[in-house]
């Protein structure tokens, strides 16, 4: 737990001192949309990691977390703030019924399946060529179509901070939902609850004969996982201004899955750690856009290779080879309540 | 042992599961009382698994009755058989190997000894006394800590005892549980087995082993595609002509025959 706190604290103060130390538009923008995705993955290794279910299905519930905070704004007129926090409600009633509908799958057939719902919501919205009102004499669709839902506005940071900062509202609310994202996670996979998740993944038939309920507890992380992705899908939209369906890309989705299985998967800090290196890579390649994918692919297939643990549990293992006695503290039971066994 | 009287814990009556066309159990029907060990015997492929997989739960039966503590379970969950005091210990090791020995239990503890409607926040005393408990019946107390991929065979065979026994059943299933262990390795099992019959928990054991099984078992079972063709005594299994001809063969007969009378 201390070890966490210290990890997450660094991470946090140079997040915050990053702006100030380098103010330019450019380096604000970037990381802000990192702490989106950072947030996106995170939540998704509860799912994918922590509980061993193939689920591609992440990118899906951010779109409906950012469509519905958009939606909210556009039609119903509220206020983003508000309706940020009904998307992030949406995403996880989605996911929940995801979940169930790949209860009765096994491994790579979730894939399959999560992937064509993905797919799914994508083709939906492309081909959303129906007025659903007029705005002059523009048509404008239910879902925006390709064009991207617009007009729902944003976090309103231009009327708050004089012009210089307005920038870092968006990096700060995105940096907020990444922390609190990021201690949820923390404590999920720390809980019973992970410890519950975690059985299911080593050994599923052993797992509901010592009681823990598939349904109940799949149910439970394809929701608990689901919030914050939501609310990143929120602050994305809000971001951003618009909300499109380039979010549903399959590049994308396999984008945010490389930044989960380079750091780690399954670890509390990997999918952080990867979602910083692949962020970095991503910068240098920008010189190269036509070598991204292909590069992106040789990390993929090389780490799942060569490295299934990650960035992260290779600095692990680098970390126990340095200090032989320094055994792993990754316990769902707190240290104090063990000590009557150790006498 | 005072089992003549009380009603059976477990009674399966006509119990049939089918593959297709083949019956892997048919028309099964025995029953198990409070306190008893009993083994099932059997050539390979004779159901003994199937039959543990339809009682736990895992598999639905095509026919038949299971009562278990009074009440029929024949579509119950693996999961709400746990909750009610069955729990399985499986052929070949089952763990949970991302996790320390005492996670392990703690999963037992937490989650198989009654239906929880959420999770708790942390884990309360009485889980973790109930996994200390179990670890300290099977004799694995001091390596609780131990991630449980490190530890060998025999342990990690107990660990499934511990985790089984966590959730306070009243009823054992033990699936080979010496299946792959030496001499002194069986002995040990023996003995926690031993410990936890005469602690009063009730005990049906699959064993190809057959000292083991003889000397532990009050009452055998042998069984022969699909079906029941011996219960009874260990004595008289010794001696009876089809189970000799069909499973043990003559000289681990004799060889039985002189372990039962010496015990």
């Amino acid at each position: 737990m201390r070890r966490d706190a210290t990890i997450g604290l660094l991470a946090l103060i140079v997040a915050i001192l990053v702006p100030f130390a380098w103010p330019t538009r450019y380096v604000i923008e970037e990381m802000t949309l990192f702490f989106v995705w950072a947030t996106v993955v995170t939540q998704w290794n509860l799912v994918f990691g922590v509980a061993g279910v193939f689920s591609l299905a992440q990118m899906a519930i951010f779109a409906v977390g950012g469509y519905a905070t958009g939606m909210l704004g556009l039609y119903l007129g509220w206020s983003l703030w508000l309706a940020m926090f009904a998307g992030g409600l949406a995403a996880a009633i989605f996911s929940a019924l995801v979940g169930v509908a790949c209860l009765r799958l096994r491994g790579a057939y979730v894939a399959l399946l999560t992937l064509a719902i993905t797919q799914t919501m994508y083709l939906l919205i492309i081909t959303d060529t129906e007025c659903f009102y007029m705005e002059g004499v523009t048509c404008r669709n239910f879902t925006g179509g390709t064009r991207g839902l617009t007009g729902y506005g944003d976090f309103g940071f231009h009327q708050l901070l004089p012009y210089k900062y307005t920038a870092f509202g968006d990096y700060f609310l995105a940096l907020g939902v990444l922390c609190a994202a990021t201690i949820f996670s923390v404590f999920i996979i720390r809980s019973p609850l992970g410890l519950a998740f975690q059985a299911m993944r080593d050994n599923a038939v052993y797992a509901i004969s010592r009681g823990i309920s598939r349904f109940k507890y799949q149910l439970l992380v394809f929701a608990a996982s689901a919030l914050f992705t939501g609310l990143a899908g929120a602050v994305y939209a809000g971001h951003f201004r618009v909300m499109g369906a380039n979010t549903l890309y399959l590049s994308q989705t396999l984008f945010l899955l490389s930044m989960m299985i380079i750091g780690g998967v399954g670890q509390i800090w990997g999918p952080l750690l990867g979602a910083t290196a692949l962020m970095v890579v991503d910068e240098v390649l920008k010189e190269f856009v036509e070598w991204r994918l292909l590069g992106l692919g040789l990390m993929l297939v090389l780490f799942a290779v060569l490295w299934p643990n990650g960035l992260y549990g290779g600095l692990e293992a680098l970390g126990r080879h340095l200090r032989p006695r320094g055994s792993r503290q990754l316990s769902a039971i707190q240290p104090k309540e063990m000590a009557p066994a150790q006498k | 042992m005072a089992a003549g009287n009380s009603a059976a814990l477990l009674s399966c009556q006509g119990v049939s599961k089918y593959y297709g066309a083949m019956a892997a159990v048919r028309a099964l029907s025995f029953d198990v009382r409070a306190g008893e060990i009993v083994g099932i015997g059997g050539p390979n492929g004779a159901g003994k698994t199937t039959l543990f997989d339809v009682i736990a739960g895992l598999q639905p039966a095509d026919a038949g009755s299971i009562l278990f503590n009074g009440e029929h379970v024949i579509t119950a969950s693996p999961q709400e058989l746990c909750h009610r005091g069955l729990a399985r210990v499986f052929q070949s090791v089952a763990a949970f190997d991302s996790m320390t020995l005492r996670e392990n239990v703690v999963i037992g503890a937490a989650y198989g000894h009654r239906l929880r409607l959420m999770p708790p926040l942390v884990f309360d005393r009485g889980t973790l006394a109930r996994a200390d408990r179990a670890l300290e019946a099977v004799g694995l107390r001091e390596r609780a800590e131990v991630p449980i991929r490190n530890l060998p065979i025999l342990d990690r065979k107990l660990a499934m005892f511990a985790s089984a026994l966590a959730t306070e059943p009243l009823l054992l299933l033990l699936d080979e549980p010496v299946g792959g262990l030496n001499p002194s390795e069986i002995d040990r099992v023996m003995k926690v087995v031993r410990s936890l019959s005469g602690r009063g928990l009730t005990i049906v054991l699959i064993e190809h082993v057959m000292r083991f099984m003889v000397q532990l078992c009050a009452r055998i079972i042998i069984m022969q595609h699909g079906e029941k063709i011996y219960e009874g005594s260990p004595e008289g299994m010794v001696r009876d002509p089809t189970v000799v001809s069909v499973y043990l063969g003559d000289a681990t007969a004799r060889r039985l025959s002189q372990l039962v009378a010496a015990s």
